[in-house]
């Protein structure tokens, strides 16, 4: 590929004003291909913000966001999704109505190629890429361990499986990067270690490069390499996990700034 | 060998539905000659709402983009018919007032092609309100949707030369018969049923579920809405067609809101999202309508003369409405489909209950 080399997901001095509160101020990132990368901070430290700008729900006030070099800021999501970014949402947003199956069908929907005509008529290039999506929507499933709840409605499903499903389909729109945001969030710690590993087996198998926002600390020291922690919009710190573990911005804005003991 | 059994049977199969589907327009060809002319006229109103009920419910129910103006795409697809299958004599007489401008006043085309414009100029109508509509959500779009379907009625009222006013159309000829209108349902339900089992039907039903996850999922909200909402006035435009053929003249006041409420109420009786509880509501209702016009004749019950009340109809519809919302919230069938396959895992699992009752 041409692109080699080039780092998958560069956020370059990104900043979002909502009215006269400043969510994210010149955030600056850089992912390189194939990396686990977390994205760390308290609440409304605006990580979700970031996530909705690469992922073309908001569009930046000012700054750029790169996908292998191309400009993607202020895509809407449905080009951003077909340019080959695919994310997770912190509440779960499943199709509820719609099977298990048919949310995964949903998003292989985005790489199809017979046209509208062809499936009114069911036309033999429609019939087999139906066939084809099937057995691929099928695979999927099974790499999450949703296999035997094909037929179920989405909301009929557990909440750990819901979240499984939410991955199955952002896969499934045939992504370079993934964004999750908070996957682990409402998960026991079985479920917890479960999620772990389906994260970093579908990285090798999908070639991945995963940008990870997580409140679950033993999930990101675990399994991220290099992360960075946001504090009121502001990027406080970036590293590996063992120089965030022991950075004494990011333990002041976890634990308090101990402003009345230095008073 | 395997292959080959599927081959067969595939042929079979699509043999078995083109006979069947060729008896039913033998038996309507021939009902139409030798049923009596209200049957008649009920069972093409029947045809002429399933199709127009199962465009309301593509835009409505499976897309959930809730639209209230079928009525002014009727209105457009009813006076496309039928300024184009009326014969210029008949239009000469009819616009008295102002004549009809050139070139309409010469022509007159086939049932068949004049059907097919009113599916192009109502699915152009409907792109152009479309288009800018479907970026408000919910009552916004309702409200929107209404007040274009009046604007409709208000310019239809008022270009005379094109429209001949409020005095509309008299001597439309009546070219609608049984096997149009049940034709045109059948299209109908095979274009909803392809595009519900295609990636486009999902991607429709994903919209309506949550409309940021799908664009996030990569679907094109725009392009999918106004799929949607394009396809939706082509068999409203259609219908109105037929309609206007069937009962040969048309008024801008028959396409008001209760055209709308009327079509709106087959699609949340049968359910919004169902393409068999559309087919059978739409009929359901349509033949209610006239059998319940019984109840505004004058009568005596037991000794006491009772006047009869019009409009006694709406109130027994009422009722019956509130009922469905009270009791089956989602219309009968839901956003399900009878189906032969829903009928024989039915059939299965009543059987094994059976036998696990005896074993």
């Amino acid at each position: 590929m041409s692109d080699k080399g080039l780092p998958a997901l560069v956020c370059e001095n990104v900043t979002m004003r909502f009215g006269g509160l400043t969510a994210v101020s010149e955030f600056n990132l850089v992912v390189p291909e194939g990396a686990l990368f977390g994205l760390i901070g308290p609440n409304g430290a605006g990580k979700t913000t970031v996530f909705n700008i690469v992922s073309g729900v908001l569009h930046p006030s000012a700054g750029s966001v790169k996908l292998f070099g191309d400009d993607i800021s202020g895509f809407s999501p449905d080009r951003i999704a077909h340019r080959g970014i695919a994310r997770t949402f912190q509440n779960i947003r499943l199709f509820r109505n719609l099977t298990v199956l048919d949310n995964v069908l949903v998003g292989l929907h985005v790489r199809r190629e017979a046209n509208l005509a062809e499936a009114l008529l069911a036309l033999p290039r429609h019939r087999a890429e139906e066939a084809r999506m099937a057995s691929t929507a099928t695979q999927l499933l099974r790499d999450v361990g949703l296999e035997d709840f094909s037929s179920y409605r989405a909301s009929a499903l557990p909440y750990g499986q819901q979240r499984r499903l939410e991955i199955a389909r952002a896969l499934a729109t045939g992504p370079r990067v993934l964004l999750l945001d908070e996957p682990a969030a409402g998960m026991n710690p079985a479920e917890t270690e479960d999620l772990m590993r389906l994260i970093t087996d579908i990285r090798e198998r999908f070639d991945l490069t995963i940008l990870l926002i997580e409140h679950e600390m033993k999930v990101v020291m675990g399994i991220c390499e290099r992360m960075t922690v946001l504090d009121h919009g502001e990027t406080i710190a970036e590293g590996t996990p063992a120089e965030i573990q022991c950075n004494e911005r990011v333990i002041k804005a976890y634990l308090g700034g101990g402003v009345v003991a230095e008073n | 060998m395997m292959a080959r059994k599927r081959v067969v049977l595939s042929i079979l199969k699509i043999a078995a539905v083109c006979a069947a589907l060729v008896l039913f327009f033998l038996l309507l060809a021939w009902g139409q000659e030798h049923w009596d002319a209200y049957t008649v006229r009920i069972l093409n109103l029947c045809g002429i709402y399933i199709g127009i009920t199962l465009g309301l419910n593509l835009c409505n129910g499976f897309t959930g983009q809730f639209s209230l103006g079928i009525a002014g795409f009727m209105a457009v697809g009813a006076y496309t018919t039928a300024l184009l299958t009326m014969a210029p004599a008949i239009k000469q007489a009819v616009y008295f007032i102002e004549p009809l401008i050139y070139p309409l006043n010469s022509i007159q085309w086939g049932f068949l092609p004049s059907l097919l414009m009113a599916a192009i100029v109502s699915g152009i109508v409907g792109f152009l309100v479309g288009a800018p509509a479907i970026r408000f959500r919910g009552d916004y779009l309702a409200i929107t949707t209404l007040g274009f379907a009046e604007i409709i009625r208000v310019l239809f009222t008022n270009i005379v030369p094109i429209t001949n006013g409020a005095l509309g159309l008299k001597g439309i000829p009546p070219h609608t018969n049984l096997v149009w209108s049940w034709g045109f349902a059948l299209v109908c339900v095979a274009v909803m049923a392809r595009l519900m089992r295609s990636g486009f039907g999902r991607a429709l039903k994903a919209i309506r579920d949550d409309e940021i996850a799908a664009e996030a999922m990569g679907v094109n909200l725009f392009s999918h809405k106004c799929l949607a909402f394009v396809v939706s006035a082509m068999m409203a435009g259609v219908g109105g067609g037929l309609l206007g053929n069937l009962i040969t003249t048309i008024d801008p006041n028959m396409f008001r809101f209760p055209l709308t409420f009327t079509v709106l109420m087959m699609a949340v009786l049968g359910g919004l999202g169902s393409i068999t509880g559309t087919v059978i509501s739409a009929a359901l209702v349509t033949v209610a309508m006239e059998a319940l016009r019984a109840l505004e004749e004058p009568r005596v019950i037991f000794g006491l003369a009772l006047p009869g009340i019009p409009g006694m109809r709406m109130v027994v519809f009422s009722v019956a409405l509130m009922m469905v919302i009270l009791f089956f919230p989602k219309g009968f069938m839901g956003d399900r489909e009878l189906s032969l396959d829903r009928a024989k895992s039915l059939a299965t699992r009543l059987r094994r209950a059976n036998t696990s009752r005896q074993g």
